[in-house]
């Protein structure tokens, strides 16, 4: 059974050779960071959901630049998996949720993408032992079910027990891309409420590309440090990308435009997936241009008016 | 004089859900419908019981009216007493913290094994192909008690699910701790959309508990495509109440995107 894995000497001679520790500036745009930090074939996470905090003006960069051969690591994938899929981006998902099952179902079905299922606790214990620096972890969920046999998730004796455990190999993904609340140019970075795995994903990655709302100052985190969700020596690229996670929420910030999800769960052919694609992606330069041009200012204010719930965020 | 009552069949399962959940108990809640009934279980029940979400949420009272497909925002994190992640919410199921633990499903077996990934045909070549797992498979292991809510349509009810997403007695008594599942948990109740069902101690088989005011026995286990076992004494279970449907009506769903169904009546 086909898994994505790296040896974990060889994750830390990446880390020791290639990753800077110098809190330097690197700030680029969507554009840059993605033509520089994501290669054809590479293998991607992303932290939260498509509904909230989810890195979509990245996602949508990848599908402008159209980037092949992509694996995706799809934790709470609703609409992400099938514009991937659609655009020719992605090849390979590891299951997690795939959410709006109709597009996405009839490519799983034709084999233009091959699924594995690891489930949401699986997908995120991979990633933690991508964080930990070992090879494996072990579990006692899978077991006894029909995802051991579409995932490389293996069974063993416990030495410990004698009882049958679960074991699922590290996740080491090429690009972790994490939206959040604020960064400063160096890469120091916060998210406000919960999350998937994001420290655990940035750990664990090869390469770390964090967009934000907002751009601090560096000394904003040394004042607070119990805020920081990731140092910056772990990130290659800071993305600016106010309403990054359009259509998609941002807890405290903006809400989700439901009518612009609606109209992504609408799509049900090709033509209508090529439609979407050309109208909200391929035919405007970036991000800023898709919110100027496809949202719109009045909207994006209204988005930002119905999010009254701001307690607990700061 | 008897009163009728009119609900949708939707509106009955969320309700007879809420009063399964007890007060001062924790509970590990699935995407969909189970939100939408430990919503008003809390509103109208269970004020202390303890809610918690994969992603991280821990006891949180999510705000009412539900927004549909969220996890995770902010209405869904509402007054949570910790914010975490993933690993960490687990950690809560896998240490035996999680009393309750409630999924939906798209096929149950008598076992109570759950298919939440595809319909027809393979793995390979699904018919229809659904979202799979999420974080169903860990409640389903983990949590000591899992309730599992499905619409009571007979084809969600086979001998064989498709596909076994997530833990229920798998092949019947003892099977689950022979797998290394943890000793002691296990499918609990199935709340449908006209019926209430358990699992015989013994055999650890699906056993019919309860059935909606109204309906025989026979018009709830016909289009089953098995034959569950008969509890002891068959309860009748009451429509839903006053309270129960302004609450759902009124404060959780008043753009009626999810109570939509078919039309019941009953006895009050």
């Amino acid at each position: 059974m086909e898994y994505r894995f790296t040896h974990p000497d060889d994750f830390r001679a990446h880390v020791r050779d290639r990753k800077g520790r110098s809190p330097g500036p690197r700030l680029l745009s969507a554009r840059e960071a993605v033509e520089t930090f994501v290669a054809e074939g590479d293998y991607i996470v992303y932290d939260f959901s498509s509904l909230t905090r989810g890195p979509q003006a990245l996602i949508r960069e990848v599908i402008r630049q159209r980037k092949k051969e992509l694996w995706i690591g799809a934790e709470f994938t609703l609409h992400e998996s099938p514009l991937l899929v659609g655009a020719g981006c992605a090849t390979r998902i590891d299951v997690g949720f795939l959410g709006y099952g109709n597009y996405i179902g009839q490519a799983v079905a034709s084999g233009r993408v091959k699924v594995y299922e690891w489930t949401n606790g699986g997908l995120a214990l991979r990633v933690l032992a991508g964080a930990r620096g070992v090879p494996f972890l072990p579990t006692r969920d899978l077991l006894g079910t029909d995802n051991m046999k579409v995932s490389a998730a293996r069974e063993i004796r416990d030495p410990y027990t004698g009882d049958p455990v679960c074991l699922v190999p590290a996740l080491n993904p090429d690009v972790a891309f994490l939206h959040v609340h604020q960064a400063d140019v160096t890469g120091n970075a916060r998210i406000f409420g919960t999350n998937l795995f994001a420290l655990e994903a940035a750990l664990a990655s090869f390469r770390v590309i964090v967009s934000a709302e907002e751009i601090v100052e560096p000394d904003e985190f040394r004042k607070d440090p119990m805020r920081t969700t990731i140092p910056h020596f772990l990130v290659d690229a800071v993305v600016h990308a106010p309403f990054g996670a359009y259509p998609g929420a941002m807890p405290a910030r903006y809400e989700i435009d439901l009518a612009h999800v609606d109209r992504l769960n609408a799509i049900r052919t090709d033509l209508q997936m090529r439609e979407y694609l050309d109208e909200y992606i391929y035919s405007v330069a970036d991000h800023e241009e898709f919110l100027d041009r496809k949202v719109g200012a009045k909207r994006l204010q209204e988005l930002k008016r119905r999010a009254t719930i701001v307690e607990g965020y700061r | 004089m008897p009163r009728t009552v009119e609900f949708t069949d939707t509106e009955f399962m969320i309700a007879q859900g809420a009063r399964l959940i007890e007060d001062g108990k924790t509970i590990f809640v699935g995407w969909g419908i189970p939100q939408v009934v430990a919503m008003l279980a809390q509103k109208l029940y269970v004020p202390n019981v303890t809610q918690l979400f994969e992603f991280g949420a821990i006891g949180p009272q999510p705000i009412l009216p539900f927004v549909r497909g969220t996890m995770g925002g902010p209405q869904n994190t509402f007054r949570s007493l910790q914010w975490l992640n993933m690993n960490w919410a687990f950690s809560y199921s896998a240490t035996g913290y999680m009393d309750y633990g409630m999924l939906g499903a798209l096929q149950v077996d008598p076992y109570g094994n759950i298919n939440s990934t595809f319909l027809g045909g393979s793995f390979e070549k699904p018919e229809r192909r659904f979202a799979g797992s999420g974080g169903g498979n860990q409640v389903a292991s983990q949590c000591w008690k899992t309730i599992i809510v499905i619409r009571h349509e007979g084809r969600r009810f086979v001998p064989k699910v498709d596909f076994l997403t997530s833990p229920g007695y798998l092949d019947g008594p003892g099977a689950r701790e022979r797998a290394g599942l943890p000793r002691g948990t296990g499918p609990h109740r199935v709340v449908t959309s006209k019926a209430l069902f358990g699992f015989d101690e013994t055999s650890r088989r699906m056993t019919l508990l309860g059935v909606l005011r109204g309906l025989t026995v026979d018009e709830v286990v016909r289009d089953m495509a098995f034959p569950p076992l008969l509890g002891k004494e068959i309860a009748e279970i009451a429509p839903p109440t006053g309270d129960e449907l302004r609450v759902l009506r009124e404060e959780i769903d008043p753009d009626r995107n999810i109570l939509r169904g078919e039309r019941m009546t009953a006895t009050a």
